[in-house]
């Protein structure tokens, strides 16, 4: 019967079973090492200054909670409100004018009073509107219904 | 030079290369051989060794000690050794036996072993335990580490160490006796 090999008993090959690396190679390891880290990875610079960085934990905890409370209202103040809506205005002039128009003739109830409170933008476009000629003035009562009662 | 000197002269930009420069000679030769025993050929443990000070010159800014700094590179060297034997494997779509093949081969062409069969046969039986089983064994046989030490490095409990390290033993000591008997085969999944 084969004897069975017991590793307590083998003469272990200390510190190491494998043969050396070559002649010199850890007495220039360090010179290929910092010539590979000068290469490679140049110094990060440190993100905080040297004071902040050596400070207590507690002072760098409430310092980055002020710098992020303090950003957060920047931001609130700056965007004029919490939600940050866009201004209606702006929009609104990108869309072409025949389909305001449009709108406005088809799909929008109006009152006088919504007309009254629209400012005069378009100059041009509203002179267009308050100066009709004789024809249009008169197609546009034609148009009227006649069976309703004057509102006096 | 001591750790915690080293460490007080790289966080001052004026002797941090000089500090970097003493923590590369003082651990060199372990890192090298802790990479060198997972890996076998001396190019592949050449390239891993420097890739493991630049990730220590990178990282030892934020290194807290909250473990030993030996301990702490001893981590980084053992994630590059595993990231790179499985990168192999992901690489070349080797199953584990192709590439303890390849390492064997390394290994029969390494002098140092090539001249004692008895030796060979146990280098062998090394290199067919799982990656990770083999790093337990070599912190254990060869580097003596203690066990609290391992699990440091490892991330594994103390318990689960020595379970690893003993069934190790075992495929090892199982190996060695009967790989020549004909129609051997052993289990190399842990």
């Amino acid at each position: 019967m084969k004897p069975s090999f017991r590793l307590d008993q083998h003469p272990r090959r200390w510190p190491q079973p494998l043969s050396s690396p070559p002649a010199g190679y850890f007495e220039q390891l360090p010179t290929r090492v910092m010539d590979q880290v000068a290469a490679t990875a140049p110094v990060r610079r440190p993100l905080l200054p040297g004071w902040l960085w050596h400070a207590p934990a507690y002072v760098r905890t409430s310092l980055a909670s002020g710098v992020l409370l303090g950003t957060f209202a920047a931001a609130l103040w700056l965007g004029g409100g919490p939600l940050g809506q866009p201004a209606p205005a702006a929009p609104l002039a990108n869309v072409p004018q025949e389909q305001l128009l449009d709108y406005l003739a088809t799909d929008a109830h109006l009152t006088t009073l919504d007309l009254a409170e629209l400012p005069a933008q378009n100059l041009a476009f509203t002179r267009h509107y308050l100066h009709p000629s004789a024809a249009e003035l008169t197609e546009a009562l034609d148009a009227q219904p006649t069976e309703e009662a004057p509102v006096l | 030079m001591e750790d915690h000197e080293i460490l007080l002269k790289f966080q001052n930009p004026a002797s941090r290369n000089l500090a970097f420069n003493h923590l590369v000679r003082k651990y060199q030769q372990k890192v090298y051989w802790h990479v060198r025993k997972m890996v076998i050929d001396h190019a592949d443990a050449d390239d891993l060794t420097q890739d493991v000070f630049v990730k220590v010159w990178k990282h030892l800014e934020n290194f807290r000690q909250d473990a030993q700094l030996f301990t702490w590179i001893y981590r980084i060297a053992t994630n590059e050794c595993l990231g790179f034997l499985q990168s192999k494997r992901r690489k070349f779509f080797l199953p584990l036996n192709d590439v303890g093949a390849e390492l064997a081969a390394k290994l029969e062409a390494d002098p140092a072993v090539a001249g004692d069969a008895i030796e060979l046969k146990l280098q062998r039986a090394i290199l067919r335990l799982p990656d990770k089983q083999r790093l337990v064994f070599n912190l254990r046989y060869y580097d003596e580490m203690p066990y609290e030490q391992m699990a440091e490095i490892t991330g594994t409990s103390v318990g689960a160490l020595k379970a690893s390290y003993h069934h190790a033993v075992r495929k090892i000591e199982d190996y060695v006796t009967n790989a020549d008997t004909p129609g051997y085969s052993s289990d190399e999944a842990d």
